[in-house]
C-alpha cells in the first residue's frame, strides 16, 4: 500500500522524481476516492507531470514540490509520464 | 530528445497559432488593421518571461496550486475577451466597427494565450541551457515544432479568408467559439486539479475511439478542446459556453449581412 498518510479524509501519496525517473513508478490508490499526490522533484531540471488518462498536467520546477489532486477513479490502470523526459519518466496509478 | 522537443513545442504553439490565425482571418474579413499582432507577440513573450521567472513563487500560491489558479484565470479571461469581441460585432450591427477597441481585445486575447503557452516552452527549454549538446538539439526541435504549428495556422488563415464574406465570417466565428469553449473547459479542469471545484467520475470515455495522446486527438484538443474523459461539470461548462457564444455569433453574422 502506497498511501502514505491520511489528511482530512484525503489519502496522500508521495512520489519523487530522481534522475528523470518516478520513485515509486507504480502507486496503488483506492477506487472512488480523491487522492492528493505530493510530487517532489529532486532533479535540478523542471519536469511536467502529464497523464491523458488522469486528465492531469502540471509543471514541477527543479528542486521543488507540487500538489496534484486526482480521482475519484474507477478501478484500472492510469499511466502518467514526465513530458520533458518521456524516455525514462514513466509511471502508472493502479486503482483498486 | 529531438522528437520530444518537437512535440512539446508544437502542442503549445498549435493552440496559440490557432487563435492568432482565426483572429487574423477575422481582421482581414472585417477590414480591421492587423497591427495588433505585433503588439500581442511582444506583450505575450514578455508575459511568458515574467511568468517563468516568477514560476517558483506562483506555484506556492494558494497552498501549492497557484499554477492551476493563475492558468485557469488566464483561460477564463481569454473566453471573456472572445465573448466580448463577438458581442461587439452583434451590437455594432451594420454600423462601422469600433476598430481600436477590437484591436485592443484581439491584442489582449493573444497576449494572454502566448503568456500561458510560452511559459511552458520557456521552462522546458531553459532547463537545458547548461547542457550545450542537448540544448542545441532542443532548440532545433523547438524550431521544427514551432514551424509546423505556424504552418497549420497559416493554412487555417488562408482557408477562412478564401471563402465568401458571410462564409468566412461564419466559419471564423464558429472556430473562435470552439477554441473559446475549449479554453473554458481547460479552466474548469485546472480548478478540479487544484481541488477548487468538485471532481467527479467522467461522464463518458471516448479514448477508445479517439485517444487524446494521438496526433488527431492533439489536433482536436487544440482546435475544439477535445477531452476523452470529461466530468459532467467540465462538459456542461464547455457546451454551455459554446452555445452562448454561438447564439451571439449567429445574431452577429445575421446583423452584418449587408455590410461591406
Amino acid at each position: 500500500m502506497n498511501v502514505a498518510s491520511v489528511q482530512a479524509g484525503k489519502p496522500v501519496v508521495e512520489i519523487e522524481i530522481r534522475d528523470h525517473l518516478f520513485w515509486p513508478s507504480e502507486i496503488i490508490v483506492p477506487a472512488n476516492t480523491k487522492v492528493k499526490l505530493m510530487i517532489y522533484n529532486r532533479d535540478p531540471t523542471s519536469e511536467e507531470f502529464e497523464s491523458y488518462e488522469l486528465n492531469r498536467e502540471k509543471v514541477i520546477l527543479g528542486n521543488r514540490k507540487a500538489i496534484i489532486f486526482i480521482g475519484p477513479l474507477l478501478p484500472g490502470e492510469y499511466p502518467f509520464f514526465g513530458e520533458f523526459h518521456p524516455e525514462t519518466a514513466q509511471g502508472k496509478v493502479i486503482v483498486e | 530528445m529531438l522528437l520530444t522537443s518537437v512535440i512539446i513545442v508544437l502542442r503549445e504553439f498549435l493552440e496559440a497559432a490557432m487563435l492568432v490565425s482565426i483572429l487574423l482571418a477575422l481582421s482581414t474579413v472585417l477590414d480591421i488593421s492587423r497591427r495588433w499582432v505585433g503588439w500581442s507577440l511582444t506583450f505575450g513573450m514578455a508575459g511568458a518571461l515574467v511568468y517563468s521567472f516568477g514560476a517558483a513563487a506562483i506555484s506556492d500560491w494558494f497552498d501549492g496550486v497557484g499554477q492551476e489558479v493563475i492558468s485557469a484565470a488566464l483561460q477564463f479571461l481569454v473566453y471573456l475577451l472572445l465573448f466580448s469581441f463577438v458581442l461587439l460585432l452583434r451590437v455594432s450591427g451594420d454600423r462601422r466597427l469600433p476598430e481600436k477597441l477590437i484591436m485592443l481585445i484581439m491584442a489582449a486575447t493573444v497576449s494572454l494565450a502566448i503568456t500561458r503557452e510560452g511559459f511552458e516552452v520557456l521552462v522546458y527549454i531553459l532547463g537545458f541551457v547548461n547542457v550545450l549538446p542537448q540544448f542545441v538539439t532542443i532548440l532545433m526541435g523547438a524550431a521544427i515544432g514551432a514551424s509546423i504549428g505556424i504552418s497549420i495556422g497559416v493554412l487555417i488563415y488562408y482557408f477562412v479568408c478564401s471563402l465568401s464574406y458571410r462564409q468566412s465570417l461564419g466559419l471564423g466565428i464558429s472556430l473562435l467559439a470552439l477554441v473559446a469553449a475549449g479554453m473554458l473547459s481547460q479552466a474548469v479542469l485546472l480548478l478540479i486539479q487544484a481541488d477548487w471545484l468538485p471532481s467527479q467520475l467522467p461522464v463518458w470515455d471516448s479514448s477508445g475511439w479517439l485517444s487524446e495522446g494521438s496526433v488527431t486527438g492533439q489536433l482536436m484538443y487544440a482546435l475544439v478542446g477535445y477531452e476523452a474523459t470529461p466530468t459532467a461539470l467540465q462538459a456542461s461548462v464547455y457546451f454551455g459556453g459554446l452555445l452562448l457564444l454561438l447564439i451571439v455569433a449567429v445574431l452577429a453574422v445575421r446583423s452584418r449581412r449587408e455590410s461591406l
